[in-house]
């Protein structure tokens, strides 16, 4: 078992970082640097969502009070990034228990749970946007001081390196998690939550401990973001692209499965990046957005052919296809 | 590695090749410089980059047509086009990818977010960066020494609009007393109403409420409905495009008048799309802006030439076009496509050929020192300039009612 979740892991890790000693483009590098970013954010999401069932559509408030921590701390508080940076996931953390208490005590399950969080990242949004603390609509600029003490690399492969060991750090998580009891009693939740009670299942707790894993996580994306680009606003941090980049990645790629916020990131951004390019070249830009287009009909074409994600996809494809799934596949 | 020798190869090849050819030859072969143009053409802010973008096009076709840069040998300016897709990611990856194809510099951004953030993936490469539009004074706050703003930031905005707008109602006999402030809650809107708010009541107005919007908003009824109960001498509207055409059409359905209508780096009341579509609504609105010297031959040719298109005459169209003519300058002065001696030409630019009111440009610690907005007033379906008088063609009508 364990033999079987790991060495996945660590050849997929491996394949990555070697990926920019072959491939000398920045383009490309600052291109996965970015898409590591939003995948680390979406297996935060997958730890809550894809695992224990409870669909947020604000984990835009995590990445956000991640992101602003990083900068505020550096900028307000003169502290040392790599100090600031578990500070950043910690308060992102503590965000996610709080909204996690609030939500799952009144028993807020599905849609209203979505909303709620939904309402969350739209008022950390507003008070960030009119905050002077935060930098108000004029945003946060942190000082370019290219050292590697400051967390800023002369050479851009060493951050695309370490946002890699974020996202392995958080493959590993997912993978020990996926296996622990604790893990077992998320999936039950998902599966039933009342069967889960009545097994005795504190499912409160469950909840609560799996929403602020879930926000530290995705608190750490955004704080490796506010790093890569050093300057923030609310629009940024707290708007609603991350929230569905996160959850959007892990529904393409697989839902509750080690790899599917990675390899849903990957597809989602490489293929949005890869229409650009294709047909910029091809129109030479003189129809500004076709790529949009063409990549929208991609992902419909991708979750109506592969409603599992793509690695349940790739899981039709290689096994021999049960007939249950035939079933499951019309919605 | 492979790669490396093949091109090296090539290029061996081909500087053999013009060696042995006719001299004539040689010239007309000499090697493009690219220019990168970055806008947002997709997104929310993609009609300001659409009309951008058309502005560096007329530059570039212009300098291509009069024979390329002349300093090297003829040689024509190849454009790059970036979609920065209305967010700052979008900007920093186009500036990579930019890189990758070799710029020899980057126009555009529009937006301060895209500005902050590609200029600085830019500074990376020594990469020189002309700014267009975004007026956040972060841009050129930061020391970076690769970024220049042609245009006014900020502070030179608002503290102008504020002088002649005291100006304008002194020349009146001062009729506005009372004002209401509309703003948008970004970084613009917000800035200006925090200003107007501390400096207004010294000189002698009266802010009666400061009402904030969100971008987007699709109904302006309640904003309206407010102004109408408030019943200002002037409302000072500082809103994107869609949320002021939006304002001005509930104010005029429900014959809301005030004397005047003094905008702030509004979106549509310098805006001929407004102008054509609400004649009406539009009618002596006055805006603070970015605008294009009517004065100019040139500029009435570069309109005609952006109209021509089926387009409308916005300032981000001027705008571009007089950045990519500054830049075009500075690689005829530097003679050369290096960056660096481009950053430098740049820095030591006295530009005077563009189609902004700005006079010589002279670049300080990368903002240009000339640079300001002017008064703009909608005039019978015309779009005025009202102050300074340096620069104007019309006459301001106010009040107006």
């Amino acid at each position: 078992m364990t033999g079987s979740a790991r060495l996945p892991i660590l050849i997929a890790v491996i394949v990555l970082a070697l990926l920019p000693l072959g491939a000398t483009s920045n383009t490309l590098l600052n291109f996965m640097t970015f898409a590591l970013i939003v995948a680390l954010a979406a297996q935060g999401w997958n730890l809550l969502g894809g695992y224990g069932g409870q669909f947020s559509f604000g984990h835009a408030a995590f990445f956000g009070t991640g992101a602003y921590a990083m900068g505020l701390l550096q900028v307000r508080f003169g502290l040392n990034p790599w100090a600031a940076m578990p500070v950043a996931m910690l308060l992102g953390a503590a965000v996610g228990w709080a909204i996690g208490f609030l939500a799952f005590r009144a028993r807020l399950r599905g849609a209203y749970f979505a909303l709620v969080t939904l309402a969350f990242a739209e008022v950390f949004r507003i008070l960030a946007n009119a905050w002077a603390f935060t930098g108000a609509a004029a945003g946060l600029l942190v000082p370019l001081k290219l050292q590697a003490a400051n967390m800023q690399f002369e050479d851009k492969r060493l951050f695309y390196w370490l946002v890699l060991a974020f996202v392995a750090g958080a493959l590993v998580l997912t993978a020990e998690l996926a296996r622990s009891r604790f893990g077992a009693r998320l999936v039950a939740l998902r599966e039933n939550e009342d069967a889960a009670r009545a097994l005795g299942v504190d499912t409160l707790r469950v909840k609560l401990a799996a929403i602020t894993l879930s926000a530290g996580v995705t608190a750490a994306a955004g704080g490796l973001y506010a790093q890569k680009s050093l300057y923030l606003d609310a629009a940024i941090a707290y708007g609603p692209w991350i929230s569905v980049d996160a959850l959007l990645a892990p529904i393409v790629g697989g839902l509750g499965t080690v790899f599917g916020p990675l390899i849903g990131a990957l597809a989602l951004l490489g293929l949005g990046e890869l229409s650009k390019m294709a047909l910029g070249n091809l129109f030479g830009g003189a129809v500004p957005g076709i790529d949009l287009i063409v990549f929208g009909i991609l992902l419909i074409l991708a979750v109506a052919f592969a409603p599992r994600g793509l690695l349940g996809l790739f899981d039709r494809l290689i096994r021999r296809p049960r007939p249950a799934e035939g079933g499951e596949a019309t919605p | 590695m492979t790669e490396l020798t093949r091109r090296t190869l090539l290029q061996t090849g081909a500087a053999v090749g013009a060696l042995v050819s006719m001299p004539a030859i040689l010239r007309a072969q000499a090697a493009p410089v690219r220019i990168g143009i970055l806008q947002p053409v997709t997104g929310a802010l993609a009609q300001d980059g659409e009309y951008g973008r058309l502005g560096a096009q007329i530059a570039l076709d212009e300098i291509n047509a009069a024979g390329g840069i002349k300093a090297l040998g003829g040689a024509k300016l190849e454009v790059v086009f970036g979609d920065a897709r209305s967010n700052p990611e979008g900007g920093t990856q186009e500036v990579e990818r930019m890189e990758a194809e070799k710029v020899s510099a980057i126009v555009g951004g529009f937006a301060s977010p895209i500005v902050l953030a590609a200029s600085q993936a830019a500074s990376r490469y020594n990469i020189p960066y002309i700014c267009d539009v975004g007026v956040s004074d972060q841009i050129v706050n930061r020391g970076l020494t690769n970024t220049f703003r042609f245009g006014p930031g900020f502070g030179i905005v608002t503290s102008t609009a504020l002088e002649n707008l005291v100006k304008l109602n002194e020349a009146a006999g001062k009729p506005a007393k009372t004002v209401v402030v509309v703003h948008e809650d970004g970084l613009f809107g917000s800035g200006m109403a925090k200003l107007l708010q501390a400096q207004l009541p010294g000189r002698g107005f009266e802010i009666l409420e400061t009402i904030a919007h969100p971008t987007p908003s699709r109904d302006m009824s309640n904003v309206a409905l407010r102004i109408r109960a408030l019943n200002p001498d002037l409302v000072i509207p500082s809103s994107y495009y869609a949320e002021f055409v939006l304002l001005a059409r509930t104010m005029q359905q429900q014959r809301i008048r005030p004397k005047g209508i003094y905008a702030i780096l509004n979106g549509a009341a310098s805006n001929f799309r407004f102008v054509k579509e609400f004649p009406d609504a539009a009618n002596l609105v006055m805006d603070c802006n970015h605008w294009a010297d009517p004065r100019k031959p040139k500029t009435a040719e570069v309109r005609r030439l952006a109209e021509a298109g089926g387009r409308f005459w916005l300032y981000n169209t001027p705008l571009n076009y007089s950045c990519v003519k500054l830049l075009a300058d500075a690689i005829e002065r530097a003679g050369s496509s290096d960056r660096a001696k481009i950053t430098e030409a740049l820095a030591s630019s006295t530009f005077a050929d563009h189609i902004m009111p700005y006079g010589p440009t002279k670049f300080v610690n990368g903002q240009n020192q000339g640079a300001a907005p002017v008064n703009t007033q909608v005039q019978n379906g015309d779009i005025k300039v009202i102050f300074p008088d340096a620069f104007s063609d019309a006459k301001p009508i106010f009040p107006a009612v």
